[in-house]
């Protein structure tokens, strides 16, 4: 039995050069995160803080949720309860309603895919620009992120120029975006360059930016202390999205709450080397209240949040921060894609969040973790995302989604390690598949020898040659 | 479900659901200082940063300044005393007429070493000039450089606007092929005064 992952991630693995370059891309993030993490003498300092603050703060959520309040409606902000993704929808509708407004523009947030908005705006009529260029290139082709930090990163080049021509933004745009960039003479409509390209969707979105009449950001942080909401990006599109409009919108996870600033310079300095291997992100702005003449409307979600809470065995990846480090450093991720997982995060902190969402749905995930742990050693908050991964897995059978032969397998094993003269002359005999024909050892049914060579078992196993040279030399 | 229905149910739920408690941790650990911040700022804010940084001495013209590093810019924007500026931010009554603007001109309050970050508190009324401007120029005293992000943040000061934010160089994506390119969606290039 196959598992999606694992059937997906096969299609994946079809086109080795792409396998190649997605893996080496985010390696190459791992290893500029290293970089970071070895000029700091207090690294490991600050991810022990981190994980203590998470703990707290999660712990004594209620009361920092309420302090958060009462700050944010004492700076002039209008905070909101949303305990599901339905209620969510309807709060950020009546709020834009209210306002009469026609277009959103967005910067990324993961708590919007997570709640199906921009669908939700859609059918009203509503029309939503995500601005992050990653995300607005991936709704220009229809598709989901593939990464929580880079959600573009799989799309090549030319992938991105056919779109943008298609889009009609190379028509509109493009003869200004050349200027400076492209040699006089080259034809914009074939170009593929990274910067022109960028440029001419930096004026396409300025469009957008001028005519929105609501700007909408997720948070990567809010403050209870102070009611901050802080936003961190790199491209500046969050600003752009809160400067212009008059109205905000934040949508923030209720886990996402910190206590206050002392804990703030801890999370600000771990989470660009985390995420992208940068000692910060170029943007790390907070807002407390709404511009001059505006309004600024905070949503504190739940939705499934606070019973995560509950469970013993998972309520740790509450203190997730988003970074994407854990993806980063997957040897699955990297070779297998964002798109191979059932969940709309992928790698491991997706692979838990998507069980904890819907079991059902999701335990096809935990097959896409060979348990190597580096997850556990990268992530900034400590969340012990492969040890996680492993408490799922011996519940599986409880769940009805055990592989029924890896289930007969383990019987088989069971038989043969309780009764040590079978064990023995099991292994006597091992060597015989040796000398077996490729036809009967590489069948499908021995998932050993799939997409790799059947091993050479030993022609005397360990436990002889410790039975008669080993016991006695050491004696 | 009403609005306060749903509050009290999340924070019942979150009250119902905590195990064990855990109490906010100690943060005095040894954090990393520079012997020089100011040669540090200034190595990053040139380097990693990606912006451009000048020395100003306090006979220095700065609008002067200004046009040797951004000899071609037509409209400049600022609110800041003295700056020879086209468009003032505080007498504008929509943020998009600051759209067409060449280089902004905004003070910055404190300045990080270890990341090259400059806090810009909000000081004007429309603060779309920190973002949309093709080029900034921030004025920064030597005075004001930290060494680390938690000494940042133990000096950074609100006004009644209710916004800051923290600029390490010119907006960046590496969204297309992970090429870096300067000039997302913000200023495409920065550059510091360091003033006295």
């Amino acid at each position: 039995m196959s598992t999606k992952h694992s059937i997906a991630a096969e299609k994946f693995l079809q086109n080795g050069e792409r396998v190649t370059r997605h893996d080496q891309t985010f390696w190459s993030v791992r290893t500029k995160r290293d970089t970071l993490a070895y000029e700091l003498d207090e690294w490991e300092n600050l991810r022990e803080a981190a994980d203590k603050i998470k703990k707290h703060t999660v712990t004594h959520l209620a009361d920092y949720l309420e302090q958060f309040e009462q700050n944010a409606t004492r700076n002039g902000g209008i905070v909101h309860w949303a305990k599901d993704a339905e209620e969510y929808n309807q709060i950020v509708l009546k709020i834009l309603r209210q306002h009469e407004v026609k277009k959103v523009v967005k910067s990324k947030s993961m708590l919007t895919e997570e709640c199906h908005l921009n669908d939700h705006l859609f059918k009203q009529g509503i029309d939503v620009v995500e601005t992050d260029l990653g995300e607005r290139i991936l709704q220009l082709m229809e598709l989901a992120p593939s990464h929580i930090v880079m959600p573009a990163i799989h799309i090549t080049r030319e992938q991105v120029a056919e779109c943008f021509r298609q889009k009609g933004i190379i028509a509109e745009h493009g003869t200004h975006a050349a200027e400076g960039i492209l040699p006089t003479g080259e034809d914009p409509n074939q170009s593929s360059d990274p910067t022109f390209l960028t440029r001419a969707a930096r004026y396409h979105l300025r469009d957008n930016f001028m005519t929105a009449e609501c700007g909408m950001t997720g948070a990567n942080f809010g403050i209870a202390e102070t009611g901050d909401i802080v936003v961190c990006t790199n491209e500046g599109n969050a600003d752009m999205s809160t400067s212009v409009p008059k109205l905000h919108i934040v949508s923030m996870g209720i886990e996402k709450l910190i206590p206050n600033y002392e804990a703030m310079g801890v999370f600000q300095r771990l989470l660009a080397r985390h995420g992208t291997g940068q000692a910060t992100t170029v943007y790390t702005s907070h807002f407390r209240g709404p511009r001059p003449g505006g309004e600024m409307h905070i949503i504190l979600v739940d939705n499934g949040r606070s019973s995560i809470l509950g469970n013993e065995e998972h309520w740790q990846t509450l203190k997730c921060m988003r970074c994407g480090a854990c993806m980063n450093t997957c040897p699955v991720y990297r070779r297998t894609g964002g798109y191979s997982y059932t969940y709309f995060i992928p790698g491991p902190i997706g692979i838990n969040l998507g069980m904890l969402k819907n079991a059902d749905e999701n335990y096809h995930n935990l097959s896409a973790c060979s348990l190597c742990c580096s997850c556990d050693n990268v992530c900034p908050v400590k969340v012990d995302l492969s040890t996680q991964i492993y408490r799922w897995r011996q519940n599986l059978d409880g769940m009805h989604h055990a592989d029924a032969m890896k289930k007969a397998m383990s019987k088989g094993m069971k038989v043969i390690f309780e009764h040590p003269n079978l064990y023995t002359s099991s292994l006597k005999f091992a060597p015989l598949v040796n000398a077996m024909p490729k036809c009967l050892t590489g069948i499908k049914l021995n998932g050993w020898t799939y997409g790799h060579e059947m091993p050479v078992f030993a022609k005397k196993s360990f436990h002889e040659i410790w039975k008669k040279q080993l016991r006695s030399e050491s004696v | 479900m009403n609005f306060m229905d749903t509050k009290e149910h999340i924070l019942n739920s979150l009250r119902k659901n905590v195990r064990e408690t855990y109490d906010m941790p100690e943060l005095s650990f040894k954090k990393r200082t520079f012997e020089d911040p100011v040669k540090a700022f200034i190595e990053t804010t040139i380097t990693t940063a990606g912006a451009k940084l000048m020395e100003i001495k306090p006979d220095d013209d700065i609008n002067q300044k200004i046009r040797e590093v951004y000899p071609d810019a037509r409209i400049i924007a600022s609110n800041i005393p003295g700056v020879e500026a086209n468009l003032n931010p505080d007498t504008l009554a929509e943020a998009q007429e600051l759209e067409k603007t060449d280089v902004g001109v905004i003070k910055g309050e404190v300045a990080c070493a270890e990341n090259g970050c400059v806090w810009i508190p909000q000081t004007m009324k429309e603060k779309a000039i920190c973002f949309i401007s093709e080029c900034l120029v921030i004025l920064v005293s030597r005075k004001n450089i930290v060494s680390n992000m938690h000494e940042a943040y133990e000096r950074i000061q609100f006004n009644d606007y209710g916004f800051g934010t923290f600029i390490s160089g010119p907006s960046k994506t590496a969204d297309i092929e992970q090429s870096l390119v300067y000039g997302a969606q913000a200023a495409r290039g920065v550059t510091i005064f360091l003033t006295d």
